[in-house]
């Protein structure tokens, strides 16, 4: 061989080795900066769902998108392996070729995620559906709208209305946090929810004349009703009788552990004038250092431990939810599990809960012994151990006597009288039976659900304008100068009408309440000045 | 004045121009005027790069498993220039294995390792395995999910070689496991054992060079009237220098496009769903894949003593066929497997 040969024999093979070389380099570059979460991963669709992802990505490009982001693409997870049903699911139906269902449920996660599911159905989040029968809902659903649909009573310009969906307020407001029932439409015109169906452990509905009756379109799909989805609320009631949607904080179809870490997306539900845990958490320190320092929260980690992932600020999820240090990192989808105090209803119960994770609230100490399985000390406790990644013992000791005290003040000088006052108007026969029908219903609404809440949420999470401006403050003002007003009009009127001993009864309670030390001091100037010629 | 001083430093120094010019000025043949054939300087130079930021990084890099990791990433997040130092040490160490293969590539099919220069074959093998060496034990250094597990892998297959495999295993580690002690001992043989090794095996490499002179390559079409070398100094050192000044362009432009990153750090408990090595070990990574690890082991371990004993085995083949070229067939072969599998490790996900 020539040296002329060689030469080129030399450049071309170096040349060969230059090219795969910068190949190699390009490949492992892209590792790496998938690796460090600087790139999206590359991902491959199954074989099970490759079909789907073909004509999905033409048709609903969003869903597509969102599903190459996640965790799941990246682990070969697809479309079918989540949507897959059997056919005895009543919402199952073909299509092309896969057997599936629209709405994926906490039953279908457990295939793989068993131990989230079951934290998560043990948790009040799971139950948050049960609002369908309480006080909030009757808001939505009589006051605030009809639970029968009504006719208009004038033309709305460029629609032909026939009929109002009284419905409406409950289905866009309560459902979508809380969760709806979710009903397919029956051929005879009825809705089929879970209670219809009386679906067994596997989810399969017993009542099969029942499931017979689905209505199907010409596809053979079932017919969803609008009233119930689409909803993602936190507590929906299935068909195959699991509760709630993971997708109401891990949002479809990119499962994103990123986004449930982050407060904006609790703050799809938990804020407004009722519960403004979001608002509060912006205001309190938690949240300023977290608006700071949010590029350095390492919010793409796998665990996302706090005190080995980061340690900059905290968020929703970091105290309520998140794996630490100090407890080996281990996640909990219970929310309710470092929680000591519920502040949700009128009074503030401490969080001793039984086995279902119920507040136990009989005051019989033999009782509760004996119903109680996770204490509210416990709970403080596992609440600590977050606290002290960032505070010392005593800091937080102190801060929870801060809180206690707030919650114990706002109890016994206003909750608790007022609800006593409510009930001597109610026993008196002096307001009706019916909610929110008489002015002082909605006043002791306002005082407890509005801002006693605002102010016990402000005071737990360190938000002192929440605590007093948009709290305490607004809470005496209510109880002074609308309700105990308004509780004396309601005994003068039923005075005036010749119901002397209820009048009598009310006004006793009145006037104990506000002989009461801590309420001495509103009076006393005015009788003073009563009693002076 | 200048005078006295000049004699001053002559009477401490006596070292004349003169001989210091000859000293230096190796007639240096006309080839290596293509640079192409003088790629022997490029990984020399590159190494004083990677010695230069080396000990800028050494300032800030803590050997031990709680600190390794936090230290990569205070030197890549926080350290003033930290991550462009970091990635011109990563991406130096990639030139500078790429510039001794394409060196090595050159001595091989220009049989430039023949007679008399079988030893400066055999110390520029080692050079390119300490080499490698000083890749592998850096890359274990950043204590990041794969380079931890790549450690693990690397480990076990030394264990695999017969007879010293044990012994190895229980070196590279310091211990039966990776333990506390292994980043340190990987750290010490990153930065002062192997790199003093290639400094005495580059000294040793070019004082045989300087001795047998470089192989001359006489191309047919050369004008025999002209002379057949020119001056090292200064006509060589600035065909160096120009080569220098377009790797350090590249180096940096590589380096702010692609900076090193920091993947997730090591979990001892948790063995990654894709262990990759650095790239210059995918062609022996595959090739594990593809065979038996025994095999694997003993046949890697064949190859590499083939090639430290090449000049004496292309000596024999010669011998035996009558012909000249059996190793550059035979070196056409090698580099279509190198590169081949090099690529097909880097297509594939496992």
């Amino acid at each position: 061989m020539t040296l002329r040969m060689k030469q080129a024999l030399i450049a071309a093979l170096g040349l060969l080795f230059m090219v795969s070389l910068i190949f190699v380099q390009w490949m492992e570059v892209a590792r790496r900066r998938e690796e460090a979460g600087v790139s999206v991963k590359r991902v491959h669709a199954p074989a099970s769902s490759a079909a789907c992802v073909e004509c999905h990505a033409k048709v609903s490009t969003g869903i597509i998108d969102h599903w190459k982001g996640s965790t799941h693409a990246e682990k070969g997870v697809g479309c079918v392996e989540c949507h897959q049903a059997g056919d005895a699911d009543v919402d199952a139906f073909q299509h092309y070729g896969a057997t599936i269902a629209t709405i994926v449920t906490p039953k279908d996660c457990s295939r793989c995620h068993r131990t989230e599911a079951d934290e998560f159905m043990a948790s009040h989040h799971a139950k948050a559906g049960n609002i369908l029968a309480s006080l909030d809902n009757f808001l939505a659903e009589t006051v605030e709208g009809a639970r029968e649909p009504f006719s208009p009573h004038s033309p709305t310009l460029g629609r032909n209305i026939t009929m109002v969906n009284g419905m409406a307020s409950a289905e866009s407001g309560c459902k979508q946090c809380h969760g709806a029932k979710i009903a397919l439409e029956s051929t005879d015109g009825a809705l089929i929810t879970v209670d219809d169906l009386k679906p067994n452990e596997d989810g399969i509905p017993t009542a099969r004349d029942v499931a017979a009756r689905v209505k199907r379109n010409e596809e053979g799909r079932p017919m969803l009703h609008s009233s119930s989805w689409p909803n993602t609320g936190i507590g929906r009631l299935n068909l195959d009788g699991s509760r709630g949607s993971c997708s109401a904080c891990h949002s479809r179809h990119d499962f994103s552990p990123r986004r449930a870490r982050q407060p904006e997306n609790c703050g799809k539900c938990h804020l407004g004038p009722d519960h403004p845990q979001k608002e509060v958490y912006e205001e309190s320190k938690h949240g300023v250092a977290y608006r700071d320092l949010f590029q350095q929260m390492n919010l793409d980690a796998k665990d996302w431990v706090l005190g080995v992932d980061y340690s900059q600020a905290p968020t929703c999820a970091t105290c309520h939810m998140s794996g630490h240090s100090r407890n080996g990192g281990k996640i909990t989808h219970d929310p309710g599990r470092r929680i000591s105090w519920t502040n949700r209803p009128p009074v503030s119960l401490v969080m001793d809960t039984d086995a279902r994770g119920a507040v136990v609230k009989t005051a019989d100490p033999e009782k509760r012994r004996e119903e109680v399985k996770s204490t509210w000390q416990e709970k403080r406790d596992q609440m600590t151990q977050v606290c002290t990644h960032c505070h010392a013992q005593n800091y937080v000791t102190a801060f929870y006597r801060q809180y206690d005290d707030f919650v114990l003040n706002y109890n016994e000088k206003f909750a608790k009288p007022g609800q006593q006052l409510m009930a001597a108007l109610r026993q008196a026969k002096l307001i009706t039976d019916k909610e929110f029908d008489e002015e002082i219903e909605w006043t002791w609404f306002y005082l407890w659900h509005h801002e006693g809440r605002r102010a016990r949420h402000g005071a737990s999470m360190m938000a002192p304008d929440y605590a007093h401006w948009h709290g305490m403050y607004e809470v005496a003002e209510r109880f002074y100068v609308e309700m105990i007003p308004q509780a004396r009009e309601l005994a003068r009127h039923a005075e005036s009408e010749g119901k002397t001993e209820e009048a009598k009864t009310v006004l006793t309670v009145i006037d104990a309440i506000l002989a009461r030390p801590e309420h001495a001091w509103f009076e006393s100037q005015k009788a003073e000045k009563a009693a002076t010629p | 004045m200048m005078t006295r001083l000049a004699a001053w430093w002559r009477e401490r120094v006596p070292v004349s121009g003169v001989q210091l010019r000859e000293l230096t000025n190796e007639p240096v043949p006309n080839h290596l005027k293509k640079w192409w054939f003088a790629l022997g300087g490029t990984p020399a130079y590159l190494f004083v790069v990677q010695i230069v930021t080396g000990i800028l990084l050494a300032f800030y890099y803590q050997p031990a498993p709680s600190t390794a990791y936090e230290s990569i990433r205070f030197i890549t997040q926080d350290v003033a220039y930290g991550w462009y130092f970091r990635s011109l040490h990563k991406w130096g160490a990639t030139f500078m294995i790429a510039a001794v293969i394409l060196h090595q590539m050159r001595v091989y099919f220009t049989c430039a390792y023949r007679r008399p220069r079988e030893l400066n074959w055999v110390i520029g093998m080692c050079l390119l395995m300490t080499t490698l060496l000083t890749g592998f034990t850096g890359y274990s250094l950043v204590y990041e999910q794969l380079s931890y597990w790549g450690a693990q892998v690397a480990a076990n297959i030394s264990n695999a070689v017969p007879v010293v495999g044990g012994v190895a295993k229980h070196m590279l580690l310091g211990g039966e496991v990776y333990n506390e002690r292994t980043l340190p001992r990987l750290y010490i043989l990153h930065a002062a054992v192997l790199p003093t090794t290639i400094v005495l095996l580059v000294i040793v490499h070019v004082a045989f060079i300087r001795v047998h002179g470089v192989t001359e390559l006489r191309f047919p079409d050369e004008d025999v009237a002209k002379p057949s070398h020119y001056d090292f100094f200064p006509d060589h050192l600035y065909t160096e220098l120009s080569i220098g000044l377009v790797l350090m362009i590249l180096l940096s432009a590589v380096s702010t496009i692609f900076p090193a990153m920091i993947g997730p750090k090591a979990d001892p408990l948790t063995t990654p769903e894709v262990i990759k090595p650095e790239w210059f070990f995918y062609v022996s990574f595959r090739w594990l894949k593809l065979f038996s690890l025994t095999f694997a082991v003993l046949s890697t371990g064949f190859i590499v003593l083939a090639m430290f004993a090449w000049p004496w085995i292309d000596s024999a083949l010669r011998r035996l066929t009558g012909s000249d070229d059996a190793s550059v067939y035979i070196g056409i072969v090698a580099t279509f497997l190198l590169v081949g599998l090099t690529v097909w490790e880097a297509v594939v996900e496992h």
